[in-house]
């Protein structure tokens, strides 16, 4: 395979701006100190990333893109239950987010947004990713494994679902010992139970306990104009 | 060093609380504290080492008292299950998303590794709140109104789902504060789908 000279600049930028960043928080980190790190001038910085910002936020989710994207790409919407995919990316992402590494992160990520307005820079970042969820979830809609509505809401009401259990005790440190893999696969069992039965097709919300495939039901003709995505 | 006193204490938080309101928690300083109240810098910092500490003390008891206060609206007796979770959903929607609010909680999540910030709010507030929602839940299971499962787990799964639409876009500061309506219309959906979920059909 080939890889361009350039990624690996790209590259070894992100890796030292991500290290210096997290050890000493956005103020103090300055582009010419992660220039002098990685070698080379400021202009080559400049040449990936257009501000100090936009590197910071590039660096912070370069392992969330790397890997979601990853493992979002194996999904399978083709799969008459969509329950076997889901709760393959669930325990996935709730391993990701969970792990001592992502938790600081995603305090920085909060602690730094207000200060120097890298938040929208951010929630962008992190709705590209949803997006691949959304896209998911939308092509089960529209095979009638999941019934039609706003592919972005389910998306968000799917990963409030998985980290509902788990996440806040960590993230305010009032725990301190990552999840084993045991309790990440019964809260994504909870989770994505409770997100089947919601989200289930019309013909099958009558049965609270789907564990057998029941015979195919009719698609519902899906009236294109109510996926509107509803901003604030 | 000096004893220090009751009065002083509550001098620095009146005095503080007004510097926070005036100008905000990121713009307001401690000297700025200080120049307000009077009294040496030194004498401040030995009653709140920093002003994230001392932000908490002025901010976080009326907003725990709040919180509280809506839990309690609760009624498990109810005729309309809907209607009191969306109510209540409303409700915590909107005290959970003033600015002072979500400036605790982004503080919360900031500090929680070098204080105990995290803790308090998590303790004082999230436990609180999530235990009378899944008793307000259990007897809704009970009733026959929801489908039988765990309490404390359908609890935790209707508070994310209430926030899941709107958390991220405040705490990263996208929007600086939520309409009411969009409030509303959020809480519903959530309430909606925890009752597609849950819900005895």
């Amino acid at each position: 395979m080939h890889v361009k000279k350039s990624d690996f600049k790209r590259q070894a930028i992100l890796d030292t701006a991500y290290r210096l960043f997290r050890a000493q928080g956005f103020d103090k980190t300055s582009v010419a100190e992660i220039t002098a790190a990685v070698g080379g001038s400021r202009a080559t910085i400049y040449r990936h990333f257009r501000s100090k910002e936009e590197l910071f936020v590039a660096c912070m989710m370069a392992a969330a893109e790397n890997y979601l994207v990853g493992t979002l790409k194996h999904l399978d919407a083709s799969h008459a239950d969509p329950g076997v995919a889901l709760r393959n990316f669930g325990t996935s992402f709730l391993s990701f987010i969970c792990s001592p590494e992502q938790l600081e992160v995603r305090r920085l990520m909060v602690a730094e947004a207000a200060r120097s307005g890298t938040g929208k820079l951010f929630f962008d970042k992190i709705s590209t990713l949803r997006a691949h969820v959304s896209a998911f979830l939308s092509a089960c809609m529209a095979s009638g494994t999941l019934r039609a509505d706003d592919s972005n809401l389910a998306a968000d009401h799917l990963g409030a679902l998985l980290e509902a259990e788990i996440l806040e005790p960590l993230l305010l440190h009032v725990r301190d010992v990552s999840p084993e893999a045991e309790e990440i696969a019964l809260a994504v069992k909870r989770a994505v139970a409770a997100f089947l039965r919601a989200y289930a097709p019309a013909g099958r919300q009558r049965r609270p306990n789907v564990w057998r495939v029941p015979p195919p039901v009719e698609k519902e003709s899906h009236s294109g104009g109510d996926q509107v995505c509803v901003g604030t | 060093m000096k004893t220090k006193t009751e009065a002083k204490r509550l001098a620095i938080l009146k005095g503080a609380a007004d510097v926070f309101r005036e100008v905000g928690f990121e713009r307001a300083s401690m000297s700025e504290i200080r120049a307000r109240i009077g009294g040496s810098k030194a004498t401040l910092y030995n009653y709140f080492p920093s002003k994230e500490k001392l932000f908490f003390e002025v901010m976080y008891h009326a907003k725990e008292r709040e919180l509280a206060s809506i839990t309690h609206t609760l009624n498990p007796d109810a005729d309309d299950l809907k209607e009191e979770l969306l109510h209540f959903g409303q409700r915590l929607l909107a005290a959970l998303y003033s600015p002072e609010a979500i400036a605790i909680r982004r503080l919360a999540i900031a500090e929680s590794r070098h204080s105990n910030i995290g803790k308090i709010v998590f303790e004082g507030a999230t436990l609180p709140i999530e235990k009378q929602v899944a008793e307000f839940l259990r007897k809704g299971m009970k009733g026959g109104a929801l489908r039988t499962a765990d309490p404390k787990i359908a609890a935790m799964q209707l508070l994310s789902l209430l926030e899941s639409e709107l958390l991220q876009r405040v705490l990263l500061g996208v929007v600086s504060s939520v309409k009411p309506e969009a409030l509303n219309s959020a809480a519903r959906r959530a309430v909606e789908t925890f009752l597609s979920g849950y819900g005895r059909r």
